[in-house]
């Protein structure tokens, strides 16, 4: 099993080789590049499958390897180490592995589902789509496997890229450019933190490694130890800084609050796209960063505190502006936000294995719901807008049902994947909710946050496939095919029964052993010590209270959320499940201005573009033309002045240039023979 | 290797392979007088250069003038210490049998219509021979009989073209300045003599403590001295010769004189000033460090030779005053011998020095290809060339940017190696930071009129209509091998540094 991870490099490489044969010959492709990217993307699943395999299955149960050291040298780092590497490295350890899988599944669905979503569809500039679709996948399968900061941030940077050339495919339109540009610039506002954290880490620890015992991690873990100051701070005071600085970048990638205004927008590209975004790569890698060094914002309780209210604010802040957007991928947008925000919560309170659960549920059943959406829109003759669809049900049942089923996931009742992930989230934010006030106030967040999330999704369950249909098209529907059934009914079932994988509440009432998702992350099948949820959980420094004993908490809170999701669904069902729904957003008065509005957030960010950066930089402007540039010119002008003076010198004359050079002698005997005394 | 088994006298062969590459020319000119069979000639002077080359890159293998600690074979003295042969000698040596044979190539189209073929060969020789000598003089007398054997065939060199003014006008000026010089030089040779008592280089160090009477005699010897080194280094103040020769000049004997000529000057500067002159023990003779002088030679120097390059409209003495200013650049390595590192400071001039001797040859062959085609002397007539000739502009383009020490040519990194060594040096001697930022600023003016010459003939449209030119063979191939040269002097630096700092390190040591 362990000779299998020498084809580990491949899993990232495979996609880049569709990338390169769509752009290259994709014209003349049969698919226009289809044909490579699923091969590719199926190349990669199989190995990803086979890697959590042999992770399960080697001695070892991980594979660190560094592949290609790019610059060394000798530079001094905070805590006296004298030297440094940046290097390209490969770590596979259960996270990545996990994380492998599902990147490459979704990845291939969707170039599956592509198939009539885009192909069938008539769609020009095909080679592009998958030239992107392959880049974009490569780049987010070489961040998971990324063995050191640095190279995830490269990379990070080129999923950042990707996003950014598909949100914009549809170029010739006016809003999909802008929505590109938008989300390009606001995520690379968060990563410009991010370059500083990596920065600082580096210069602090001499090392940007994840794992191992030269890892910026155990470093930092020692440094606290020693009670040492680095750079003029507390050791966990620097650590809480630079930690910060690197969720600068998780922040505006997993569109948390206030950076998540640019992921509504990035709507305007392909719903495939979207589909893939949302699930697997662009928002994930946000989270997925957190979970990679979490060892190292275990460290500190205030980084772990900023993280869990962050979260909670934004899930609830989300799921409100969900409740009021007609526009079907609005709605799904908005719960991604919300939806990341509790990863956010989970990992911020210390549930390590919470959060990737969540992860990978969310993976599952928002790419359900995305290509679910996408399905319908192929069946509405690309009407997005809920109030001029209904009825969808009895004309097409497969996406129905795999819809229901992603819809039953996202609103957390039970027993659908979501549930469990997001009943486990809340389960840790309270009981460390019970001991922290802040962190109380983000469990209450995200509780509340339960109730417009099941109200919204079945708000949008029930104007799209119930009731009368409203327009002729929603009476006629186009029909769909294959392609694009099959990544629906796969995911469905996914998003059905993910949850198995880790029915924790289950394993305290009836102690059987079946939360294998918690024995993976904490290595019982093989690891990495330092990277177990139990090494972790000893590090993070929040105590753990309990109402009553550990059951009663823990069925208190299940009931509670499962009794919110209910209320909003039937909250839903009772507004929205009627032949002829109406809408109800005026009973909401000025708040609905609000909600509508997005709480005015791009509009203070717009304000904050144009009225402070741009004066700002008219000023920078100004004193680079005048001051600068004066400087410059004025240096220009002198040399060449004085260059003209020299010239002037070599006069062609002969005795001048004698008389010259001895002048010039005699100048240098003075001064010399005055300072050397030569004259006394 | 079979270096051992020779005579001693045998560590002199590069010079004696040019002296007979000199003596087999005058046999042939005296066979056939007049004789115009330029394969010939020039082909024996190309052979002559490379064997001097060959021979001494093998001493260099077979470790004639390592230390014998090192595992070499130790540095050869000849007749009672007139003449020695260490790495510094073969270091230089190197420079210039590769700079003479790059013109005796290039010299085969320039000069193609002239009267005076053989001649014009074996005057380059026996200058070669001159700078050879130079390299190995141990010895004042020594130092000036190599000094003026280089400098008298200079002087006919820049006269040859004898129907043209400025070459003969150029000649005699060059003349008039340097026996101005030499006069200086020699009086300070007779100076130090007088305070000393010696002309052997160690003997003049092993005395410097009997001097103590003659503290101010010796100092205005040694300030003499410097005069003579400033001269055959066109340094400021003996400088004005340069741009009036190098311009007036054949194209291929500015580059020689600019690149080779110079070269040497600074080899004997280095060895007397590092062998005669020990800092610590000179100070205390004379009562002033007379690395003083250097810091402001080395200052003045590269500011006025920049300064004045930036406003020329004439190539060819845009590159006489960059040349100037480059000799600024060397200076440093003197300048920096009292501070902590200094061997350092001076190994980083010495390769750069050799990384010059390349990219400077290319840049006047250059110019020697543009008098060739008769494209005119200023900027504006070099316009638009890259269009007919791309090649040799490429060529142009990598002497420009390795002059201006663009990364990543060669030129870059010698300069850098020779700026990070000065910041060292600033530690134990504060004037070096001032040397150091002069450096910097004249670099940053330099790229000005070096990227102004690639932006005429690459950028630039063509102020008129051209006939179309020529593709001489031996000057195309002497430019793109300088060119290659001065790019391979980047994978090649590790040795090359290597040996300048192993050099530096023994001459110092």
């Amino acid at each position: 099993m362990e000779g299998l991870f020498d084809y580990a490099p491949a899993i990232a490489l495979f996609p880049l080789a569709a990338f390169v044969i769509a752009l290259a010959f994709g014209p003349k492709l049969p698919k226009k590049g289809a044909i490579p990217g699923i091969v590719a993307t199926g190349g990669s699943l199989l190995l990803s499958l086979a890697m959590l395999a042999a992770v399960a299955g080697g001695e070892e149960g991980y594979y660190h390897e560094t592949l290609f050291t790019w610059a060394a040298g000798d530079a001094a780092g905070e805590i006296g180490t004298d030297a440094i590497e940046f290097t390209f490295g490969i770590l596979i350890d259960p996270l990545a592995a996990l994380m492998l899988v599902i990147v490459s599944l979704v990845a291939f669905l969707v170039h599956v589902f592509s198939l009539e979503y885009m192909n069938a569809e008539g769609e020009t500039g095909l080679p592009r789509y998958y030239a992107g679709l392959g880049l974009f996948t490569f780049s987010m399968l070489a961040f998971v496997y990324a063995d050191n900061l640095l190279m995830a941030f490269m990379f990070f940077e080129l999923v950042g890229l990707c996003s950014f050339l598909l949100i914009g495919f549809w170029f010739r339109t006016r809003s999909a450019p802008s929505a590109a540009k938008k989300a390009f610039l606001v995520t690379r506002f968060g990563d410009y933190f991010f370059l500083i954290g990596v920065v600082a880490i580096a210069a602090t620890f001499g090392t940007v490694q994840f794992a191992g015992e030269d890892s910026f991690v155990a470093a930092a873990a020692a440094a606290i130890d020693d009670g040492g100051q680095l750079f003029g701070f507390d050791a966990e005071t620097w650590v809480t800084i630079t930690g910060l600085l690197v969720l600068g970048g998780v922040i505006g990638k997993s569109a948390q609050f206030p950076l998540h205004t640019w992921l509504p927008d990035a709507m305007e590209g392909p719903t495939t796209v979207s589909a893939l975004i949302h699930a697997a790569t662009m928002v994930a890698a946000g989270v997925y960063l957190v979970a990679r060094m979490f060892g190292y914002y275990a460290l500190s309780p205030t980084a772990l505190a900023i993280i869990a209210f962050v979260g909670g604010f934004t899930a609830l802040f989300a799921a409100t502006m969900g409740v009021v957007k007609d526009d079907i991928k609005q709605v799904l947008a908005y719960s991604t936000i919300s939806q990341y925000g509790y990863m956010m919560l989970g990992l911020g309170v210390g549930g390590y294995v919470a959060g990737v659960f969540h992860l990978m549920n969310h993976a599952f059943f928002k790419a359900l719901l995305f290509l679910g959406s996408g399905a319908v829109i192929v069946l509405m003759h690309h009407e997005q807008d809920m109030w001029k669809m209904g009825g969808l049900k009895d004309k097409a049942p497969v996406t129905y049902y795999t819809f229901l089923a992603g819809a039953l996931a996202l609103a957390g009742i039970v027993p659908f994947s979501g549930f469990w992930s997001k009943d486990e989230i809340l389960y840790d934010a309270l009981i460390v909710g019970l001991e922290q006030p802040l962190i109380m106030a983000a469990y209450a967040m995200g509780l509340i946050a339960v109730f417009f999330t099941g109200f919204y999704t079945f708000r949008m369950v029930f104007l799209t496939f119930h009731g009368e249909p409203r327009t002729e098209t929603a009476e006629d529907p186009h029909s769909v095919g294959w392609a694009i059934k099959a990544p629906l009914l796969v995911l469905g079932v996914l998003a059905t029964v993910a949850g198995l994988a880790n029915l924790a509440p289950v394993a305290k009432l009836t102690g059987a052993e079946i939360s294998f998702l918690e024995y993976w992350l904490d290595g019982e099948y093989g690891g990495l010590e330092a990277l177990t949820y139990h090494s972790y959980h000893e590090t993070v420094p929040f105590e753990e209270g309990a109402i009553g004993s550990e059951t009663t908490t823990m069925l208190l809170g299940a009931g509670l959320s499962l009794g919110l999701a209910l209320a909003g669904a039937f909250t839903a069902h009772a507004l929205y499940n009627v032949p002829s729904p109406t809408r109800h957003t005026e009973k909401l008065g000025g708040a609905y201005d609000v909600l509508r509005s997005n709480y005015y957030q791009d509009e203070y960010q717009v304000w904050l573009a144009e009225g402070l950066t741009l004066p700002v930089a008219r000023a920078a402007d100004r004193f680079d033309q005048t001051v600068i540039d004066g400087a410059v010119d004025g240096v220009s002008s002198v040399s060449l002045f004085g260059g003209d003076r020299v010239k002037r010198i070599q006069s062609g004359i002969v005795t001048n240039y004698a008389a010259l050079l001895v002048a010039g002698f005699i100048a240098l005997l003075i001064v010399l023979g005055f300072l050397g005394g030569w004259f006394l | 290797m079979a270096v051992l088994e020779l005579p001693q006298w045998t560590a002199l062969a590069p010079a004696l392979v040019f002296v007979a590459t000199a003596l087999a020319l005058f046999v042939i000119d005296s066979i056939n007088p007049h004789t115009r069979n330029r394969s010939l000639l020039a082909g024996t002077t190309a052979v002559g250069a490379l064997a001097a080359l060959g021979v001494t890159v093998w001493f260099m293998l077979a470790g004639v003038g390592t230390p014998t600690a090192e595992g070499g074979l130790g540095v050869v003295e000849l007749f009672g210490g007139q003449f020695v042969v260490d790495q510094m000698t073969l270091f230089f040596t190197t420079v210039v049998s590769i700079v003479t044979a790059l013109v005796a190539v290039a010299s085969y189209d320039y000069m193609a219509d002239h009267t005076y073929q053989s001649e014009y060969y074996s005057l380059i020789m026996l200058a070669a021979t001159g700078m050879a000598a130079m390299a190995a003089a141990n010895s004042l007398v020594t130092v000036f009989i190599a000094l003026e054997l280089a400098s008298l065939p200079s002087y006919a060199l820049v006269a040859i073209l004898k129907d043209n003014r400025g070459s003969v006008e150029a000649g005699l000026k060059y003349f008039l300045i340097g026996a101005l010089s030499s006069a200086i030089f020699l009086y300070g040779i007779s100076l130090v003599y007088g305070a000393t008592g010696h002309l052997q280089l160690e003997a003049i160090a092993d005395n410097l403590d009997g001097a103590d009477a003659y503290g101010g005699l010796l100092g205005l010897g040694i300030l003499m001295l410097i005069g003579g080194f400033a001269y055959k280094t066109a340094s400021v103040p003996f400088h004005f010769w340069a741009p009036e020769a190098y311009e007036g000049a054949p194209a291929p004997i500015s580059a020689f004189l600019s690149s080779a000529s110079k070269a040497a000057g600074f080899v004997i500067a280095f060895r007397v000033f590092t062998t005669a002159f020990p800092v610590e023990a000179t100070t205390a003779v004379i009562g002033i460090d007379w690395t003083t002088a250097f810091v402001v030679l080395a200052i003045v120097t590269m500011t006025l030779g920049n300064f004045a390059a930036a406003t020329q409209d004439n190539v060819k003495r845009m590159l006489a005053y960059s040349s100037i200013g480059h000799a600024g650049y060397a200076l440093i390595g003197l300048a920096g011998l009292s501070a902590d590192g200094g061997e350092l400071v001076m190994g980083a001039a010495m390769m750069h020095l050799f990384v010059y001797g390349f990219m400077n040859t290319g840049a006047f062959l250059f110019v020697a290809l543009a008098e060739y085609w008769g494209v005119g002397r200023t900027f504006e007539d070099y316009n638009g060339l890259a269009r007919q000739a791309p090649v040799a502009c490429a060529a142009l383009g990598i002497f420009m940017f390795s002059l201006a020490g663009i990364p990543p040519l060669g030129g870059f990194w010698s300069k850098y190696i020779l700026f990070t060594e000065t910041i060292g040096a600033a530690g134990t001697n504060g004037a070096m930071l001032v040397v150091a930022a002069a450096l910097v600023v004249n670099s940053a003016l330099s790229l000005y009129y070096y990227s102004r010459l690639v932006k005429a003939v690459w950028i630039e449209d063509p102020i008129g209509e051209r006939d179309a030119l020529a593709q001489p063979i031996g000057l195309y191939a002497a430019i793109v091998v300088a060119a290659v040269l001065t790019v391979v002097a980047l994978p090649a630096f590790g040795p090359i540094a290597d040996a300048a700092q192993q050099a530096a390190a023994v001459a110092i040591g």
